[in-house]
Parts: structure tokens; sequence; C-alpha cells
């Protein structure tokens, strides 16, 4: 599963991290870091952040 | 060597403080904060987006009761616990487990009853010609809209509305003098509450309070309690600033009339206009952290237990960030930071941004030249402001 982000909207507020901590995280300085190629095994996870992104900035595709 | 810089001084507390004034554009053309009667407020939008995410400080809220001498008692028992002033991992465990049930795809579900609602209420007032927008439309839509999501009866709005507003006194300065109205209507609700729980932990149906009730994450759920408390949040929290944003957002549209004609003629900028009202007119007018530990950027030493204001609406209007910060619904804008940010950036956004966007989508097809037309009356400026009485006439579209 590919994830990516559209850093034109995203905003750094990290609702993401709760959904799927393993995947979405904020660096030292408060700015999203992610993995993009993500096992399917957290699928369900990465689509909860995907649909909790207040910004709907995360982009998941096959 | 470094120069001295002279930072502004805001008394924000005081009754005429005006966000909408010269001295505080003043203030933010001259520093990037202020200090005030209470602790420092953050004015420009570059600072409060990356502030207002700073772990460091924390949602201020939390010690507002015993501030006030409240330390014990049915609201001191709840506030201290509910999601709004929760930290680190107990916050987090909690909003993920209630994120889901307030994502987009599931609020979009309930746009034709929301469109239903706004219908309705416009339709009792169109051949008057006049309204008190707060009684007649805001107030009525926000407590229903809430009614819809929860699945409480819409008949009983009225005893919903007057919790709400009592549950809102505890906002106050006058909370201790006030605890007596606030802990029985709390009770009230934790009974609505309560009964909703227990309804759907038996009688689970394709709606938002059975998504809480059935969340789970990693075997992990929410108690009793926990949905108790997420539910009571919901509607206090939901209610009063949904009506109080769409007070100023007339008022916003009143004064940009060119605006309210193009949405008329183009409804689908209808969610671009709520996000230029809130952006231009925000309920919440500032958004309150406290500073964890001491607290330095750039000039700035906030010490530990300060408190920290990001002024919305300053922020939001700033030309820094907004070249052209008058009304302007086919814009692309930045955020604005009226629903906050950061970790706690407000849960039910996406109803907020539904429900208005379908009232001023409603409102602006069926009417036109709406003014004023009486003695109107508003809450200050200082932390949750809107309309407590605002007459309105307005033309039959």
């Amino acid at each position: 599963m590919h994830v990516s982000v559209d850093r034109a909207k995203c905003d750094n507020h990290g609702q993401c991290t709760f959904s799927a901590p393993t995947v979405f995280r904020l660096n030292d300085q408060g700015i999203l870091e992610y993995d993009d190629d993500v096992d399917d095994s957290l699928r369900a996870d990465v689509e909860e952040a995907a649909d909790v992104c207040p910004m709907q900035a995360i982009i998941v595709t096959d | 060597m470094s120069t001295e810089i002279e930072v502004p001084y805001l008394d924000i507390s005081d009754p005429s403080f005006a966000m909408h004034s010269e001295e505080v554009r003043e203030a933010r053309e001259r520093h990037w904060y202020a200090k005030t009667n209470y602790g420092f407020a953050i004015l420009r939008h570059q600072y409060v987006s990356t502030l207002l995410k700073d772990t460091r400080l924390s949602q201020g809220s939390g010690k507002w009761p015993a501030h006030n001498g409240v330390h014990s008692g049915l609201f001191y028992d709840w506030w201290t616990k509910c999601l709004l002033v929760l930290e680190g991992e107990d916050h987090h465990r909690i909003r993920r487990l209630l994120n889901p049930a307030f994502s987009f795809r599931h609020i979009e579900a309930y746009v034709p009853r929301f469109e239903q609602l706004a219908t309705e209420l416009v339709d009792a007032i169109i051949d008057r010609g006049e309204f008190e927008f707060v009684h007649d439309f805001a107030e009525p839509y926000a407590t229903r809209v809430l009614c819809i999501l929860t699945g409480i009866p819409e008949s009983e709005y009225p005893t919903i509305a007057r919790i709400s507003s009592s549950i809102g006194l505890a906002l106050g300065i006058t909370i201790k003098e006030d605890l007596p109205e606030i802990d029985a209507a709390l009770a009230e609700l934790y009974g609505y509450a309560e009964a909703l729980i227990v309804d759907r932990q038996a009688n689970p149906r394709d709606d938002l309070v059975t998504r809480l009730v059935e969340a789970n994450r990693d075997g992990d759920s929410l108690s009793d309690d926990e949905l108790r408390n997420a539910l009571c949040l919901l509607i206090f929290g939901g209610m009063d600033t949904t009506r109080n944003q769409l007070g100023l957002g007339v008022q916003t549209m009143m004064q940009n009339p060119d605006q309210w004609e193009l949405l008329a003629a183009h409804p689908e900028l209808a969610r671009n206009a709520v996000e230029e009202v809130m952006r231009m007119n925000p309920t919440t007018t500032w958004v309150t952290r406290e500073a964890v530990v001491d607290f330095d950027y750039e000039d700035l030493h906030a010490p530990a237990g300060s408190t920290v204001h990001f002024l919305t609406q300053v922020s939001g209007t700033d030309p820094a960030a907004y070249p052209n910060p008058g009304m302007d619904i086919t814009a692309e804008r930045v955020p604005h930071y009226g629903f906050g940010g950061g970790m706690h950036h407000c849960l039910g956004h996406f109803v907020a941004r539904m429900d208005m966007t379908i009232a001023l989508r409603t409102l602006s097809q069926r009417m036109t030249n709406i003014r004023v037309n009486g003695p109107d009356e508003w809450m200050p400026d200082s932390g949750n402001t809107g309309p407590v009485h605002l007459p309105l006439a307005f033309d039959k579209r």
C-alpha cells in the first residue's frame, strides 16, 4: 500500500499519529514525517488516519 | 548588541477591548506577540501556526475552575476528565477512539437532514420579512443538529439549549456563584447521555452514538463514564459555538453584501464562505495554552505556568499571511485557526463546517438585503463571542 501526503494541504496537526503511530510521526520541529510504503497489515490504521485528517491531506493507494 | 524590543501591551479582559481595533492592528504591526493582563497573546499568523502545535504548551483550560475557586462537584469532576483538558497518553487514547465517528465520510451522511432542518426554519419566517436571528434560526438550528447527531428527539431542543447555556456559565468569571445551576444542568445532561449509551448498547444502529459505543482499537474501548463524558462534551462544545459562529457569519455577510449576492449566485462557494467568516470573525477569539515548562521562543520568555493566548481573528487578518485580507469567498487561503490546532484541534469541525455551510447556503438562496432591524446585543470580544440578540429584516428572494 502506498501512502502520500499533500504537503500543500498538510498543516502538521498530527491527528494521523494517533491512528497510525508507526506510519506517521511529528519530528522535533513539529513537521510530519511518514513512511510511504506501508505493509497491508496496517491498512485499517492508515485508512483511519486519512479519514480523520482535518485537512484531508492523506492519500492511500494500492 | 541587541536592540531592546518594546513589546506591546493589551488589556484583553477590558469589556471594551476589541479584536477588530486599530490598537490591536498596531500591536500586530509592531511585534509578533503582546503582553496582556493574562500572560501573552500571539498576534501573527506565522507564529500562531507554529506555536499552536508546540508540545511545550498544553491546553490551558484545565485549571480554569480551580483558578476561580471551584475545586469539587459534578462540573469540576467532568471538566478535569474531559478530552478538552486531557494531555499526553490519556488524551491520545481517547482522541483516537473518538476521532473516526467524527470523520468526514460519517458526517457527510447527515447532509440531507441538516438541509431539511435549515429549510424548515427558513420556511417558518420567510413570509414575515423579519426575524430574531438567534432565537428563530441559530439556536434551534445548532441545537437540533446536535439532536440529529445524537438521536435525542428534536422536540426536546429547548431543554438541550437551556442545559447547554447553563453549563456555559462555567466559562464565565462568575462560575463559582453559578455553580449550583451549572452542576444541576450537567446532572440533567448526564441523564440524557446515559440513556443514549444504554439504548445503543442494547439496540445498535447506524449512527454516531453507536459508533462511539462500538469504537474499539486493539481491544481498547471507551468505558461508560468516558462515553458519557464525551457525549456531554459534544453537546456542550457543539451547541454554543455553532450558534455564535452562525451569528458572526451573518454579521460578516451583512458587511459584505456583494459576497452574499455572489454566494446566492454560486451556492457551491458556501463552504469557502464559512472559512472566510471563521478567518475574519471567529467565535473563539482566542485559543488558550499554558507553558508546561519555561518556554522560550525568539524573544518571548514565558515562565512555566504562564498563559499564552493565540488570537485567531488577529492572526486570520494578518496581512503577511493574507495579502488581501478583505472577504473573498473565491480566494484560496492559507488555513485559519478558528478551530484551534495541533493535537487539540476541534474534534467536531467537520460537523460545524458542514452544518454552517448548509445554513449559509440556504439563507443566501432565500433572503437578500439582510439588515439589522432594531437594537442588537453582543457578548464581549474576550474568549467566545457572538450575538445575544440580533433582530434582522430581509427581502424575500
